[in-house]
């Protein structure tokens, strides 16, 4: 399912966050947002994922404004899954799981054999069926993390979103989640992610958008784009980029602050 | 923990695997609570100012060859049995959904303050006119629970959450609205005797008319709780994981908030400001059943209806034929039963 993001404006108070921001995001998709700390990417995906009010501009869900459909009615197509949640700690696996059916179910919840089904199905791709009865708070953050994409996958959506699903966890674990959002995109789910990872968004992405200033610095094909004077611009430091000898992909490489070009240090000038 | 027996994964076709272990549990919850309430109902029945044995009991229960057990037993004790069940409960799931809502093991009625609203509402309609009905009691208490709930809300929970803003939120209208019930009760020199009792809060002289007078409300405000149950177990896991599921976070809020409001004001119109019972029972609840609130509040409500009917019972019988204020029992029984729980089964 397509994602059209037109004139997307989101704020904070007077603080303006993401700045009249237009994109589309093609169904079946692999995209990361990139971006230094306070560049809107988290802001965006909140306002795309419709956590967040825009003040101006709109996101349309194949044809249809979202906020012109219940949040329910949203939530059963977009599945959105905030940085480390915090809450459910004592709850199992997969009575978390089973959280995720809500925007399916009557108000009564009396549980269907659609909601079974979809809540099998979910533990199995995230691959923590042997950890259904487990809780939570006993829970590695590598596992807890795939609970929580297991409860986003509950939903059933065509589009999951994710704020850096990477963080706090070790590279074995990173590899873990991102080849996991990869299956799930190979079996025909949108995924867009913010990472901050930028090695891990040249590997497992097909479309980088960096953010800088609420603005979209770049954006395209990881091959493409990472090159050194963008980066240096989106980041303010100095970025050598390798090429990985068995992909082919880009590996950003930061560089000292001292070792950026006038030109670069011009075009990066923050306060 | 308690009530965190793990679900086996292996056992069963995918739907009888999915019914959780711990209903077992709220079974067993369940009968022991319904066994405790028909004790305390029978001990309520029996004993008193006037003792009846269980021949006049019962003679007063089902027939009317004893005119004396049966008055005393349908006009006195067996209204009173029901206020305070209905008290006890309204109170627990009170606790309960605030809890929940604020993510707060501390949260209560009393200590944010809406108890107090309906009680100033109690106080200023019983001051202005001593006779007035017991309807319009419960009605001034709705409407003082409510705005007591509204203003938390309002300034608490608009915008993002922050349990720092509503527990100082709490506290300073509790303290706001309880100044003024003290001012209020302290400047009409008549009403100081009855004015201990409504501030301790108690159940002294309750009968049918308050159960009437509280139906209308109760009836909707437990289905509320109820059917909000299940939006409460979504609040849990966090704004943003809520609103991603699809649950529209500050109206739902305000709506249990209305919940509360109703359901403690009636508390208050029937029994006076009783604290503690809706700190304490969801606490027991949680020990038992865990933390989904669909069997949270039910079995809250239980617990909340046996605590408050064992102390009116205890507060009946301790100075007989005199009484002292049940709320002095439920602090008394449950505070040192909550720090039990705190410093030994955590």
């Amino acid at each position: 399912m397509r994602l059209s993001i037109q004139g997307l404006s989101l704020g904070y108070g007077r603080l303006t966050a993401v700045d009249d921001v237009s994109l589309d995001i093609e169904s079946g998709d692999m995209v990361s947002i990139v971006g230094p700390n306070g560049s809107g990417k988290s802001t965006l995906l909140r306002g795309i994922g419709r956590l967040q009010r825009p003040t101006r501009g709109r996101v349309l869900l194949g044809e249809t404004d979202i906020r012109s459909l219940g949040a329910r009615q949203v939530a059963r197509q977009l599945a959105v899954l905030p940085q480390s949640p915090d809450g459910g700690a004592d709850l199992t696996v997969r009575e978390l799981v089973y959280r995720g059916r809500f925007p399916h179910q009557g108000i009564l919840q009396r549980l269907t054999r659609a909601d079974v089904e979809a809540v099998d199905w979910a533990m199995k791709a995230a691959d923590v069926e042997l950890l259904a009865a487990r809780t939570l708070a006993h829970l590695s953050g590598g596992e807890r993390q795939r609970a929580w994409i297991a409860m986003a996958l509950a939903q059933q959506p065509r589009v999951l979103l994710l704020d850096e699903p990477t963080s706090f966890l070790d590279i074995a674990h990173q590899v873990e989640v991102m080849e996991l959002l990869q299956r799930l995109n190979h079996d025909g789910i949108t995924v867009v992610a913010v990472l901050h990872d930028l090695a891990l968004a040249a590997r497992y992405t097909r479309r980088v958008i960096a953010m800088r200033e609420g603005r979209v610095a770049f954006d395209g094909a990881p091959a493409e784009v990472m090159e050194p004077v963008g980066l240096a611009k989106v980041f303010g430091i100095a970025m050598t980029v390798l090429t990985d000898p068995e992909s082919g992909l880009p590996i950003p490489i930061p560089r000292s602050k001292a070792s950026l070009t006038p030109r670069d240090a011009i075009a990066t000038d923050r306060p | 923990m308690t009530g965190m027996a793990a679900e086996s994964p292996k056992q069963g076709s995918a739907l009888e695997r999915r019914v959780p272990a711990r209903l077992a549990g709220s079974t067993v919850v369940l009968l022991m609570c319904v066994t405790g309430l028909l004790a305390v109902s029978l001990l309520s029945m029996k004993l008193g100012a006037v003792h009846l044995s269980w021949n006049e009991v019962w003679s007063g229960l089902t027939s009317d060859s004893e005119p004396l057990a049966r008055n005393i037993i349908w006009q006195i004790r067996v209204p009173r049995l029901v206020d305070a069940m209905l008290v006890g409960a309204a109170l627990a799931v009170s606790g309960a959904l605030l809890q929940g809502v604020t993510r707060n093991p501390l949260a209560d009625p009393t200590i944010l303050g809406v108890t107090a609203a309906a009680g100033l509402a109690s106080a200023t309609v019983i001051v202005i006119d001593p006779r007035v009905p017991q309807w319009a009691i419960a009605a001034a208490c709705a409407a003082g629970g409510l705005i007591g709930a509204g203003v938390l809300f309002v300034i608490a929970y608009r915008g993002a959450v922050s349990p720092v803003r509503l527990a100082l939120a709490g506290v300073a209208l509790s303290a706001f609205f309880g100044a003024a019930i003290v001012g209020l009760l302290a400047s009409s020199r008549t009403f100081l005797q009855t004015s201990l009792g409504f501030l301790a809060g108690g159940l002294y002289g309750s009968e049918w008319r308050d159960f009437r007078a509280m139906l209308p409300y109760l009836v909707p405000g437990f289905a509320a709780a109820i059917l909000l149950s299940g939006r409460l177990n979504i609040l849990a896991l966090g704004d943003d994981v809520a609103a991603g599921l699809g649950v529209v976070t500050d109206r739902t809020r305000l709506a249990i908030l209305a919940v509360v409001g109703v359901l403690t004001a009636m508390a208050v119109a029937t029994a006076g400001m009783v604290s503690f019972v809706g700190l304490v029972c969801p606490h027991l609840a949680r020990y038992t059943v865990g933390s989904d609130n669909r069997a949270l509040i039910p079995v809250s409500a239980l617990y909340g209806a046996l605590l408050v009917s064992i102390a009116d019972l205890i507060a009946r019988l301790v100075i007989s034929p005199s009484e002292v204020p049940m709320g002095i029992i439920t602090a008394g029984v449950g505070a040192p039963f909550l720090l039990y729980l705190v410093r030994f089964r955590e």
